[in-house]
C-alpha cells in the first residue's frame, strides 16, 4: 500500500487537485444560482 | 453558461495536463515536457504559480479602472466593483506568494530568502493591504468610496515597477532577474511548444475564473447593500 502511494504520488496530488477545483466550481455555481434568484426577487419587490 | 462548462473541462484539462505529463531529457511524444536544467519536476507549479500572480495584477488593474470610473461618475456601483476586484486580487496575490514560497522551498533550497522578487511581492501585498485598512477605517459610503478609490490608483501606479521591472533588473533566483542565464521573459524560457499550450491555457482558465468570481463577488455585495438600505 505504501509503495502504491510512494510510487503514484503524482495521481494522488492529481486526484486532490482536481476535487479542490470540482469544490471551487460547484461552490461558484451554486452561489450564481441562487444570487440570481435574489436578484429576480429584489427586482419584483422595488418595481 | 456555455461558457461555465467550457471553463470547467478547460481547467479540468489544465490541471490533468499540467500535473501527470512526464518531464523527460528528451521530449519525444507529444504529450512530454522538457526538462528545464534547475528546475527539474518543479517546473510543474508554473502551470498554477504564474496564472495567480497574473490574476493578481489584472484585479489590481481593474480595481484602478473601476476607481477612475467611480472617480467620474460618482456612481457607488463603481466603488464596490473596484473593491470586489481588489479582495479578489489580494486574495490572488497571498497564493502567488505561498506557491512561490513554496516552489523557493524545492527549488533554492528555503521557503523565504528576501529574493528581489519576493520583497517586491510582500511590499505590494503591504500596499493593498492598506488600502482594506483605509476602507475599514472610514465612515461614509461616500467619503469612504472617493479615499479608496484615489489610494487604488496611486497604488496601482507601483505595480508594473513592483511586478515587471523592479525583479527584471536586480540580480536574484528568479527566473527572468538581471543575471538569469535562462534570458528573456519568464514565459519563453525553454518551454517547448506543448509545455507552452498547456501555459496559454491555464491562463485563458484562470483569467475566465477570476471574472466569474470577480462577478458573483460584486454582485452579492451590491444586492447586500440594497437590502440593507431598504431595512434602514
Amino acid at each position: 500500500m505504501e509503495q502504491f502511494f510512494s510510487q503514484n504520488a503524482i495521481y494522488i496530488v492529481l486526484i486532490i487537485v482536481l476535487l479542490v477545483w470540482f469544490g471551487i466550481f460547484g461552490f461558484l455555481f451554486s452561489l450564481d444560482k441562487r444570487l440570481k434568484a435574489i436578484e429576480n426577487d429584489t427586482k419584483g419587490v422595488k418595481k | 453558461m456555455a461558457w461555465k462548462v467550457f471553463l470547467f473541462v478547460l481547467m479540468t484539462l489544465v490541471c490533468i495536463a499540467g500535473i501527470t505529463f512526464p518531464i523527460v531529457r528528451e521530449p519525444v511524444t507529444w504529450y512530454d515536457f522538457p526538462l528545464i536544467p534547475g528546475l527539474e519536476e518543479n517546473a510543474k507549479i508554473i502551470f498554477f504559480h504564474v496564472p495567480t500572480a497574473w490574476l493578481a495584477t489584472i484585479a489590481f488593474l481593474m480595481a484602478t479602472l473601476y476607481s477612475i470610473k467611480y472617480l467620474r461618475k460618482k456612481d457607488l456601483d463603481d466603488d464596490v466593483k473596484a473593491y470586489t476586484a481588489a479582495q479578489i486580487g489580494m486574495i490572488f496575490c497571498v497564493l502567488a506568494t505561498v506557491t512561490g514560497s513554496v516552489w523557493a522551498k524545492f527549488a533554492w533550497g528555503s521557503f523565504w530568502n528576501w529574493d528581489p522578487r519576493e520583497t517586491s511581492i510582500f511590499a505590494l501585498l503591504l500596499i493593498y493591504g492598506a488600502l482594506f485598512a483605509l476602507r475599514s477605517a472610514v465612515d461614509g459610503d461616500e467619503k469612504r468610496a472617493t479615499l479608496s478609490s484615489v489610494y487604488s490608483i496611486i497604488a496601482f501606479v507601483t505595480v508594473p515597477f513592483f511586478i515587471f521591472i523592479m525583479p527584471r533588473i536586480m540580480k536574484g533566483l528568479h527566473p527572468g532577474s538581471a543575471d538569469d542565464t535562462n534570458a528573456g521573459p519568464v514565459v519563453d524560457f525553454k518551454m517547448n511548444q506543448n509545455m507552452q499550450v498547456v501555459f496559454y491555457l491555464s491562463l485563458i482558465a484562470f483569467t475566465i475564473l477570476y471574472f466569474w468570481m470577480w462577478n458573483v463577488g460584486y454582485r452579492s455585495q451590491i444586492i447586500k447593500d440594497k437590502l440593507q438600505k431598504q431595512i434602514n
